[in-house]
This record gives structure tokens, sequence and C-alpha cells, in this order.
């Protein structure tokens, strides 16, 4: 295991973490298998764990800045909570490859519009 | 907070959990451009919240891991120490940006994930290359 290798998959996924407000996992994953060794499991157990520190600190930091809205991230909470596992118990049952086109395809509108807007 | 605007929110976060467990991406790039788009959020707010949003999410599903037995609490603790440091850094330089640039910045985020998607061998690939055989 490379620790200094983990360490430094945690500092870049956690830069992006707190620059755009996501988990981290997308880095972290991949890293845990490489450098770490493990199973894919394995990789996001381990990546949730640490997501779960990562997000705290950027979630303070969002917070003493104003930029969190509690009652909202508990109704979105709620929700996803819902919607992962729909998607989790669709996507072991689909072919999913034109569906993840017709998604990679309106999320590039999306970046689009987020650009000019 | 009017009902209609709680009740986007559930819709927003469960179009979000939805589209992360069916493509396996994070839900913070559907959650982020959803409320900011759609319900009218500032990026900072919007990113602020999203990550609110992981904690409870990760909290779950790392217990759901650890009763199969399946938690590295050394890999764990190893990428929670870097990344620690990441995120104040990054929470700090995201607040220091002007949210018209930060918006821009996500887009771009945005757009790896859409090419990830359109082409899923692409990317991995060239993991594997720079990586060696895995």
């Amino acid at each position: 295991m490379g620790m200094k290798a983990l360490a430094a998959v945690g500092l870049v996924a956690g830069v992006l973490s707190g620059l755009l407000g996501i988990g981290g996992g997308v880095i972290i994953v991949p890293g845990l298998a490489t450098f770490g060794r493990l199973d894919q499991h394995r990789a996001q157990a381990a990546s949730l764990a640490a997501i779960i520190p990562i997000a705290a600190i950027g979630a303070v930091l969002y917070a003493l800045d104003g930029e969190l809205d509690l009652l909202a991230a508990g109704l979105l909470g709620v929700g996803s909570l819902l919607g992962v596992r729909l998607g989790t118990g669709l996507m072991h049952r689909m072919d999913a490859a034109w569906l993840r086109r017709a998604f990679g395809l309106l999320l590039v509108a999306v970046a689009i519009t987020l650009l000019v807007l | 907070m009017s009902v209609e605007l709680a009740l986007a929110l559930i819709a927003a976060g469960l179009v979000a959990g939805f589209t992360a467990g069916l493509f396996g991406i994070g839900g913070g790039i559907v959650l982020v451009p959803a409320v900011v788009l759609l319900l009218g959020f500032d990026q900072h707010s919007a990113q602020g919240t999203s990550l609110a949003v992981m904690i409870p999410a990760a909290l779950f599903g790392s217990w759901r891991h650890y009763r199969r037995g399946r938690l590295e609490p050394r890999h764990a603790a190893l990428v929670a120490a870097g990344g620690i440091l990441g995120s104040a850094a990054g929470g700090l330089l995201a607040l220091s940006l002007d949210e018209a640039v930060l918006r821009r910045i996500f887009a771009v985020l945005v757009v790896v994930v859409a090419v990830r998607l359109l082409m899923p061998d692409g990317p991995r690939r060239i993991v594997r290359f720079f990586a060696g055989s895995g």
C-alpha cells in the first residue's frame, strides 16, 4: 500500500470537493483501487468513510460564510436517499448503455448553460 | 420556505440520487446544477448545501459496508488525512472566487463527467496506460 500515494489521492479529491461541492469519490475510488490495491467494494467503502470528514470540513467552511441552506440540504437528502435506492436497483436490471449516452448529452447541455448563464 | 420549493428540492434530490445510482457517478454533479439552473441557487450556496447532503449519505453507506466487513480503516484514514487538508484549501479558494468564475469551473467538471458517460472505455484505457497494468 502506497501510504503517500493514498494521502495524495485524498489531497487532490479534497481540493476538488471543497472547490466544487462534490464528494470526491470520482477520484478516491479509482485511487484506492490502484494505489491501495482494494477491490471495487472495498474501495467504495473506504471512499465513503473518507468522504465523511472531507465533506464535513467543506460544509463547515461554506456554512461559516452563510452559503449552506440546512433545510434545503435536508429535503434534498430525503429525495436523494430514495433516488439512490431506485437507481442502483435499476442499474443491476437493465442495460443502460443508450441511457448513459443520452444522459451524457444532457450533461453537455447543462455545462453549456452553466457557461453562458 | 414554500411548499412548492420544498417539493422541488425533494424532487431534485430524487433525480440526483437516481442518476448517481444508475450511472455510478457522484450525486453532487447533478445536485449542484439542478438547484442552480432550476431553483435559482447561487453557485456557492448550491455547493455548500451539496456538501451537507453528502455527509449523511456517506455515513449511511460506509456503515452498511462496515457491517459487511468491507471497511479498511487504514486506507480510509490515509485518504481522509490528505482530504481534510485539501478540502479546507479548496473550500477557502471557492469562497474567495467570484460566483460566475466558480460556475464556469464547475461546468468544466460537468464536461469531464459527460465525456466519461459518452466514452466509458476511452478514459479507462488512458488511466490504465499511466497506472500500469493494474
